[in-house]
């Protein structure tokens, strides 16, 4: 099957309710281009995985995709302050805030990607983060029997995430810092690439070691440079701040849609065909 | 070289509060900062560059003792802590180290404290129907009770930052020490107590600015910047992103 494709198609392949994880980290190589065609196509009741999350999980809730948020932090650091579309949400009871620490996620994926149920993990029991939500709980160890906290695994539906670099059969590769993508690539039942560029898959055969997610556990790859903007793309492009400023500017619905039409043609750029060094 | 204490209003509580946290660091320390967290990054990079050359500098990208001084004034996850690093070490394995017992500093921050070293960056109000729902506590649940060192920052020292009850406990306890731009509080016998204050603040100001009532014996005055450190902080943060954090 062919792994290439249109945005939309890609899109396509999530469905309402589904559980999604998200690349990157708060303002950092996000998947935008992705995250802003499914809330085109109104896609609803998504359960959303992060560690750290930013624009990305912001504009998910102000596009009203969201069911819960299982994540570790939502904000966009100092400058940019608090995301108010998702705290909006929550605080309005439309969204589910299922707080962790940025570690429990990773533990819950590290679970799944495992395949088993859940996974010990240390700390939690100083707070009462645990008392709050039931994906934490204590047990016994069965060897010591001492108390230890554990977490419920998490098994995203798909894992979305944007790379530098990526062949027609999937191998996709992420220069400069990787965040938890690989963690999430293997611990998610889908994979869907956003790719600056398109690169023929010989190139990886000097040095297989730099292929970060092989092409086996990915479903589908979209072609779209800048796909990440208004986050940063390490070495390539910086965060966007005037996109920023006018998407935390966002009042209405007109308003989004406006802000969400400004990037579909470039969104939305890629065709059928791959046609290599052109992007 | 004197410093004429006389002059002690020119210095930013930015620069006092960086200075501070550089000097808790010690030589060949394992330190970690994570997001949101401009004051710790740059205190980070003064103490290697002054008193702790074998200190370890950790952060999210995984980076291992970034020498880039282009510095990020939105955000202290990005590349620029990757770039002109010796080692790669990412988030997830500086979290087992801090499992394992050797993490040596986490830089955490939260919204509200109260003087029992209960620690909230979840809400404000109840957990489940928040009236404000925060960015939520990051590594601080996990990072706090098993690092050997938390330190906890806040650019904010206000009756709504501490508290006589937190709201919402993300975590507690394990506190090494807590600096705002008034003030360090020490933690011990579960108890935060004053430990050192700034010159540029006063007893009083802390205690108008503080929900609950000091417990202190006695008290330094926090050391200012010496033109040493004020000269290198000036070198690795010419464009000083670590004010960013009181231009809210």
């Amino acid at each position: 099957m062919k792994k290439v494709m249109r945005l939309q198609e890609a899109v396509k392949q999530i469905e309402d309710g589904m559980t999604v994880a998200i690349g990157g980290n708060v303002l950092h190589r996000s998947p935008s281009a992705l995250i802003r065609e499914i809330v085109r196509q109104q896609k609803r009741h998504l359960k959303v995985i992060k560690t750290a999350g930013g624009h990305d999980v912001d504009l998910l809730c102000a596009g009203g995709c969201v069911e819960s948020v299982d994540a570790g932090f939502v904000s966009y650091e100092t400058e940019y302050g608090l995301a108010p579309f998702y705290r909006k949400a929550v605080e309005e009871g439309k969204v589910k805030a299922n707080e962790h620490a940025c570690y429990t996620v990773m533990c819950a994926l590290r679970a799944a990607k495992s395949g088993i149920p859940f996974m010990p993990v240390k700390g939690m029991m100083a707070g009462d983060l645990l008392k709050q939500n039931d994906y934490f709980q204590v047990i016994n160890d069965p060897f010591t029997n001492d108390a230890i906290t554990v977490v419920r695994a998490i098994n995203p539906d798909v894992a979305m995430i944007h790379v530098h670099e990526c062949d027609e059969k999937g191998n996709a590769v992420i220069y400069g810092p990787k965040y938890d993508d690989e963690l999430l690539s293997l611990s998610a039942k889908k994979v869907i690439i956003t790719t600056e560029k398109i690169v023929v898959g010989s190139k990886f055969k000097f040095n297989p070691e730099s292929v970060t997610i092989p092409y086996f556990l990915v479903s589908a790859v979209v072609v779209i440079p800048k796909g990440a903007a208004p986050c940063s793309c390490s070495k390539m492009y910086d965060i966007d701040r005037s996109s920023i400023k006018e998407f935390l500017g966002i009042q209405n619905k007109e308003m989004l849609e406006k802000y969400l039409q400004k990037y579909e043609q470039r969104d939305r750029q890629s065709k059928n065909g791959v046609r290599y060094g052109e992007y | 070289m004197n410093i004429n204490y006389s002059n002690y209003k020119k210095f930013h509580p930015a620069d006092i509060m960086v200075c501070s946290i550089a000097r808790m660091i010690e030589d060949h320390e394992k330190v970690f900062h994570g997001v949101s967290s401009h004051l710790p990054m740059v205190a980070m990079k003064l103490a290697k560059a002054m008193h702790a050359p074998e200190a370890v500098l950790l952060n999210i990208p995984g980076g291992v003792n970034s020498l880039s001084s282009r510095l990020s004034k939105y955000s202290s996850a990005g590349d620029e802590l990757w770039n002109n690093s010796e080692a790669v070490f990412p988030l997830e394995k500086i979290f087992d180290l801090s499992m394992r017992g050797e993490l040596d500093i986490a830089f955490l921050s939260g919204v509200q404290f109260d003087k029992y070293g209960n620690v909230n960056a979840s809400v404000i109000g109840e957990y489940h129907k928040p009236k404000v729902r925060l960015p939520g506590g990051a590594g601080s649940a996990v990072l706090i009770p098993t690092v050997k060192k938390a330190i906890i920052w806040r650019s904010k020292h206000d009756i709504k930052t501490f508290v006589e009850h937190v709201d919402f406990v993300t975590t507690r306890g394990n506190i090494f020490k807590i600096v705002t731009p008034l003030c360090i509080f020490g933690y011990r016998v579960s108890r935060l107590f004053l430990e050192s204050v700034s010159p540029l603040s006063s007893m009083e100001e802390i205690q108008n600015h503080t929900g609950f009532s000091l417990d202190y014996n006695d008290f330094n005055i926090i050391k200012l910047p010496t033109p040493e450190e004020m000269r290198i902080l000036n070198r690795i943060d010419p464009h000083g992103v670590r004010y960013s954090e009181f231009e809210k």
